[in-house]
């Protein structure tokens, strides 16, 4: 009996310490990302594009990509719509614009840096980082090459470097975390002619893309892409059309994509914790009735089935 | 022990009352220079005591837009715009040109947009070397500004983002060759409004517009800005106006509705060319004098243009026989015929025509060899 009792002990302190560590899980939920984080806005109302292409320049600059096959003068390049690549942390492409067909706009492709971003919670060996400054890092030295990522990343970005047998890795924008270590802006916000790029703290730049919403209402379909889309990210778009217009994906969720799984992964530890004291303890409990039975075979029976349910010694 | 209570209670009434001044001290020392730091003052102006003489004003943090005048000739007649220049060589800017064009649209402000009453400002003044200035993300930096100001338009009608547009190239450092059919150039040529415009329209019951544009200019005193707002070099320039959207029937009519809003369709719709208006048709042609004057001298501003009373008085209400000098028609009468009544030479009251002298006179004589008193010139 005396067994019993401390195995009902063991069993509610396994319970009490999982409940415990729920509201810590809970307080994670409501952060609502780090206050001071920086951003970016595009405004694409202000890219020129045609001849310019400077910020796909400074990017291949500052993260010594190939420039191999970079001709900023070769305009042919948005005939077709580019995505992302090992090459290319960011494409610029040419959408219509059915309200004044001789200014088209143009649209800037780079990682978006999602304020909870799917990627790093894919990632089994936590490879994908978001940093406070707001930038979504990646680390090679622990990345297995699942691209579990790039499955999982809303918007296509990253990529992966198949090209060196023995270092593949993901590629993706940086948001140039060095450079703003260093006290420095972005490349492409640094490079930008028409500064149609502009870095600065997140809550900032929302509240200097709503002035300009305001102040222009003709320029600017109303609405900050980025602001809340895949919950929230820290680069931002000024558009003026809707963005599904400009190449930007469908049916974007406004919660984070992790929070989609979040439910069911939190509850896979309580699963693997109490589930076998519970049905260890139902068993025990059934078996401790046949004791009261046949009282001779109490002591044998109890360290088989525990010796059997953990491992650990009954005392 | 009665005594050293009354001592005590000394010493901490004083205590209390040092401490109750102190801080009275302190909240006056606080109010003060809160009121200091956040004086009104020093949102326009830059030193502590500003007199009448010398204002020191703030130069860039005006927030509000104020109207500036459209003429440009207080401007420079080119400025250099190359604090940043190193790729592509300095941009010489025309601003005289810039100037006088933007008079179509909404004068100076279309670029110095924080214009002022007094000397605009230029735009280094304000815009700094900084791109995404964390202390006013707003603010674009001087390069920024100028890409923005410049491209807003010329990009929107040369449909080109060339470098070279605007710089010059650095030998060596450049790689393209300037193109000499840039559309930027020393001087524009003098725009010389059309006579006569002809619309085909798709209006079936009248395609043929017919307008006459120097007539409209002469009649009612229009100048430029008063039909063509919001206009830019694209109106003219633009390669590739045929890809433009069609405009909209009120877009279409708008111009010329400002004026023709109560005339029908026929004012301006006919199967044929319309011929200019001649005053002449209506029964009364204009003299000299007449001819010289705007419509809306005769007939009353604000309600549409009809037939008048064309006898003298009904303009010219002060007028008589006895008051009226003849030498303004350009002919002073001698003393034989200024003694007789108007009528006896202007027969049927027509004072437009030169009336006959053989009317009187047998001889058969005309005013042209022997005139009725001394010929002047007419001012």
């Amino acid at each position: 009996m005396g067994n019993i009792n401390r195995r009902t002990f063991l069993k509610f302190s396994v319970i009490a310490a999982t409940l415990g560590a729920a509201p810590s899980a809970k307080s994670q939920e409501n952060f609502s990302g780090w206050p001071e984080r920086y951003g970016m806005l595009t405004d694409t109302t202000l890219c020129i594009g045609l001849n310019c292409r400077k910020c796909e320049e400074a990017c291949k600059k500052v993260n010594n990509l190939s420039r191999k096959n970079l001709n900023l003068s070769d305009n042919s390049v948005f005939e077709h719509k580019r995505r992302t690549d090992p090459e290319n942390y960011t494409v610029v492409n040419r959408f219509p614009n059915p309200n004044k067909p001789e200014t088209p706009y143009y649209v800037k492709k780079q990682c978006m840096h999602c304020d909870e971003p799917a990627c790093a919670s894919a990632c089994l060996v936590k490879a994908f980082k978001k940093t406070p400054e707001g930038p979504v890092i990646y680390n090679k030295d622990v990345c297995i090459g699942c691209r579990y990522c790039m499955v999982a990343c809303p918007f296509g970005i990253p990529s992966y470097d198949y090209f060196d047998a023995y270092t593949p890795q993901v590629r993706k924008c940086t948001m140039c975390y060095d450079r703003i270590q260093q006290g420095k802006i972005p490349a492409c916000a640094e490079i930008c002619p028409q500064e149609a790029i502009t870095f600065g703290k997140r809550k900032d730049l929302i509240a200097l893309a709503r002035e300009r919403i305001r102040s222009h209402p003709e320029r600017y379909h109303p609405h900050i892409f980025g602001e809340e889309e895949a919950g929230g990210t820290s680069w931002l778009y000024l558009t003026g059309l809707d963005s599904v217009q400009l190449g930007f994906p469908n049916a974007l969720a406004k919660t984070a994509y992790p929070e989609l799984t979040r439910g069911f992964l939190s509850a896979v530890p309580l699963v693997l914790t109490i589930w076998p004291v519970l049905l260890v303890g139902l068993y025990k409990f059934s078996q401790s009735r046949q004791v009261k039975e046949s009282p001779e075979s109490t002591q044998n029976s109890v360290e088989e089935s525990h010796a059997g349910s953990n491992g650990k010694p009954d005392n | 022990m009665h005594r050293e209570k009354k001592d005590r209670f000394k010493f901490f009434s004083l205590v209390v009352t040092l401490l109750l001044l102190l801080a009275l001290v302190g909240v006056r020392q606080a109010a003060f220079s809160q009121n200091a730091t956040k004086s009104p003052c020093s949102d326009c102006h830059v030193c502590p005591w500003p007199t009448a003489k010398e204002p020191c004003l703030k130069s860039c943090t005006r927030p509000e837009k104020v109207q500036g005048p459209i003429s440009a000739h207080p401007g420079p007649d080119v400025t250099i715009l190359g604090q940043l220049a190193d790729m592509y060589q300095l941009v010489r800017f025309n601003h005289k040109l810039h100037a006088d064009m933007v008079g179509m649209e909404q004068g100076c402000t279309v670029c110095h947009h924080y214009a002022t009453s007094g000397k605009y400002l230029s735009c280094r003044e304000c815009h700094g070397k900084k791109p995404s200035n964390p202390e006013n993300l707003r603010q674009p930096s001087l390069k920024a500004a100028y890409h923005r100001q410049c491209l807003s338009c010329h990009r929107e009608w040369s449909h080109q983002t060339r470098c070279t547009l605007c710089h010059l190239p650095v030998p060596g450092k450049t790689a393209v060759t300037l193109d000499s059919t840039d559309i930027i150039r020393p001087s524009h040529p003098a725009i010389t409004p059309p006579q006569t415009k002809i619309f085909n329209t798709p209006y079936e019951l009248g395609p043929i517009v017919t307008f006459h544009h120097q007539e409209h200019i002469d009649r009612f005193g229009l100048s430029c800005a008063n039909c063509h707002q919001k206009e830019n070099c694209g109106n003219c320039h633009d390669i590739q106006k045929a890809v433009r959207p069609a405009k909209s029937m009120e877009e279409v009519h708008a111009v010329c509705n400002n004026c023709h809003r109560q005339d029908g369709c026929n004012k301006c719709h006919d199967t044929k060319e319309k011929p200019k208006f001649s005053h002449a048709a209506t029964g009364w042609p204009l003299n000299t004098y007449h001819s010289k004057l705007d419509c809306r001298a005769c007939h009353p501003t604000g309600k549409k243009i009809a037939r008048l009373d064309s006898s003298c008085k009904n303009c010219h209400s002060g007028w008589n026989p006895g008051n009226f000098k003849h030498a303004v028609t350009g002919l002073k009468l001698d003393e034989i015929h200024s003694q007789l009544d108007c009528v006896n030479c202007h027969t049927e009251r027509n004072y437009s025509q030169t009336p006959n002298c053989s009317d009187c006179h047998a001889d058969g004589r005309s005013h042209i060899d022997s005139p009725p008193g001394e010929r002047l010139k007419i001012k």
